[in-house]
């Protein structure tokens, strides 16, 4: 098992750090935004609750949009099908996805606190680092396992629209861009119940060293094991059905 | 001698799957003992892939079971004793065979013989290469030794010599056959007739998603001993009726299960013949032969 996912863990690194065509944006894009949206917020409290947010919307931006999608697109090659006839469980793949997630968010949340020194007075204790880093890997999880769930449900085709219908509203729904506080009440009903804004509400606590509530984490939790349930179903739903291999058997044979 | 279906390679009955309202398979039978090799045969379309892909445990059949070595397909214990290649073109362009190879063997929890699957594949001076910019043919090889990677005692080889040059094929036929002979069981498809006959020891036919015909080639051959008979003729000469025969081009030719009467009955009347050969008749022609006088097993 441990030596199944770190071939895969392996495999997957090597295809990914060796496209820089694809992990640079990827990892520059939310500390971009930042610079444009979040950093001329001054200093203060203001500037750490920037901060935050734009390093939840890197969680996001790269586990959901990023890997969520590249899963979709793998699903339907010749190799993917393949791999599936190896022996071995499903799970190490899986895992091993979301431990290059992980990866390659921490760096795209790193530039975001980088950005932050730099352009902010941004200023937090230890412990708050510390709490920030840990919602963020929470997050990952999260972000990453409802990006596969909807690469494993969604065409090939249809997941790059698709995310981008998913993610882009749940940044903003969530308070990413505008403060929960900003927003009108029926959205912000709305607001309450959603993932993204859990992973808000526990990224502010953390910098502003508030405890965790249970709600939040709760509704965290609620999301991932929707999320890893909806995999789990995609996953047997796959063994039964028909994948695209046919129609490359087809003008292969011509 | 009747073999328990744990002791097959592979054992499958009334395999059927159907995607939406295409049926692409009706009722597929087939067995295959350690160190055989089958070929696969039939036209696109006939359901060939989808056979193989439930063999392999892609896809599981609507009806009826196929086992592996006493394992349902695609079971965990069924792939640790199967081997398959990946479609030739899809090998991930950032990877080099080592890096693959190595990888594969890993899921099969051994390391890999690298030096033997270089000797056997000729990827001496691509093991080290990035996938990409690899020829077709290269790619191809890549993916043969990914088959056999893992130890596997059955093998899936869907159209392995596309692509090769002529002795990158008979090098592989080689392995193949030595693979077979080491107790190896192998599954093959082929649109070369010759690479089937040189490596199988049995065939079956697939046809609108049914087994038509399947049983050993030298059975097949025995049921049913044809010979072409191929001669010229003058240019302004037909041969007579009772012959049956066709012409091909410049020559003539009779297919017939009694060689020697039709011969002395063409010296008889003096039938002014050149260049006669005389062979049996090639598999694909001898099964299209048993097809059409509607023989089934």
């Amino acid at each position: 098992m441990i030596r199944h996912l770190f071939a895969e863990l392996v495999l997957t690194l090597r295809v990914l750090f060796r496209q820089p065509g694809f992990w640079i944006p990827t990892v520059l894009f939310p500390a971009m935004l930042y610079a444009f949206f979040g950093a001329n917020s001054g200093g203060g409290a203001w500037a750490a609750n920037a901060m935050a947010s734009f390093a939840i919307y890197a969680v996001l931006g790269v586990g959901f949009f990023q890997f969520g999608v590249s899963v979709a697109q793998d699903r339907a090659s010749p190799f993917a099908t393949w791999q599936r006839s190896l022996p071995g469980s499903a799970l190490p793949q899986w895992v091993a996805r979301i431990i290059a997630a992980v990866i390659f968010v921490t760096i795209a949340v790193a530039l975001v606190i980088a950005l932050a020194h730099v352009m902010t007075d941004v200023g937090l204790p230890n412990s708050a680092w510390i709490r920030l880093a840990t919602v963020c890997l929470m997050a990952t999880v999260t972000a990453t396992l409802m990006g596969i769930a909807l690469g494993c449900v969604a065409s090939a085709r249809a997941a790059v629209p698709l995310a981008n219908l998913v993610y882009l509203p749940l940044a903003y729904l969530g308070g990413l861009w505008v403060p929960p506080m900003a927003m009108p009440a029926t959205i912000n009903a709305i607001s309450e119940w959603t993932p993204t804004r859990a992973m808000g509400e526990l990224a502010w606590a953390a910098i502003e060293g508030r405890a965790w509530t249970l709600q939040d984490l709760g509704l965290l939790a609620a999301w991932t094991l929707a999320a890893a349930a909806l995999v789990g179903v995609a996953q047997i739903r796959q063994r039964r059905t028909f994948w695209p291999a046919q129609s490359g058997q087809a003008s292969r044979n011509s | 001698m009747t073999l328990h279906s744990s002791d097959l390679a592979i054992h499958a009955r009334g395999l059927a799957k159907r995607f939406g309202a295409v049926q692409a398979v009706s009722r597929i039978d087939l067995d295959l003992a350690p160190g055989e090799a089958l070929g696969l045969l039939g036209m696109n379309g006939a359901g060939k892939s989808t056979t193989l892909s439930m063999l392999m445990g892609l896809r599981a059949p609507d009806a009826g079971q196929a086992l592996v070595f006493g394992h349902p397909a695609g079971s965990p214990a069924a792939r640790r004793w199967t081997g398959a290649t990946p479609q030739a073109t899809d090998l991930p362009d950032q990877v080099t065979p080592r890096e693959i190879l190595t990888y594969a063997a890993q899921r099969y929890g051994m390391a890999p013989a690298i030096d033997r699957l270089i000797a056997d594949f000729g990827l001496g001076d691509l093991i080290d290469r990035r996938v990409a910019g690899f020829s077709g043919g290269q790619m191809r090889r890549v993916a043969l030794a990914l088959a056999f990677v893992g130890q596997p005692r059955l093998v899936f080889l869907d159209e392995p010599t596309a692509g090769l040059d002529s002795a990158a094929q008979d090098a592989f036929r080689a392995m193949a056959r030595s693979y077979v002979a080491q107790g190896g069981a192998l599954v093959l498809t082929s649109h070369h007739w010759d690479e089937i006959e040189s490596i199988c020891s049995s065939i079956a036919v697939i046809d609108r998603g049914e087994t038509v015909l399947a049983g050993r080639i030298d059975a097949i051959r025995g049921r049913a001993r044809i010979t072409r008979l191929a001669f010229d003729l003058p240019p302004d000469l037909v041969p007579p009726l009772w012959l049956g025969a066709s012409q091909d081009g410049a020559r003539w030719q009779v297919e017939t299960s009694d060689s020697d009467t039709v011969l002395r009955r063409m010296v008889a009347e003096a039938l002014p013949f050149a260049n006669l050969t005389l062979q049996p008749l090639e598999l694909k022609d001898l099964i299209h032969h048993l097809r059409q006088g509607g023989t089934r097993p």
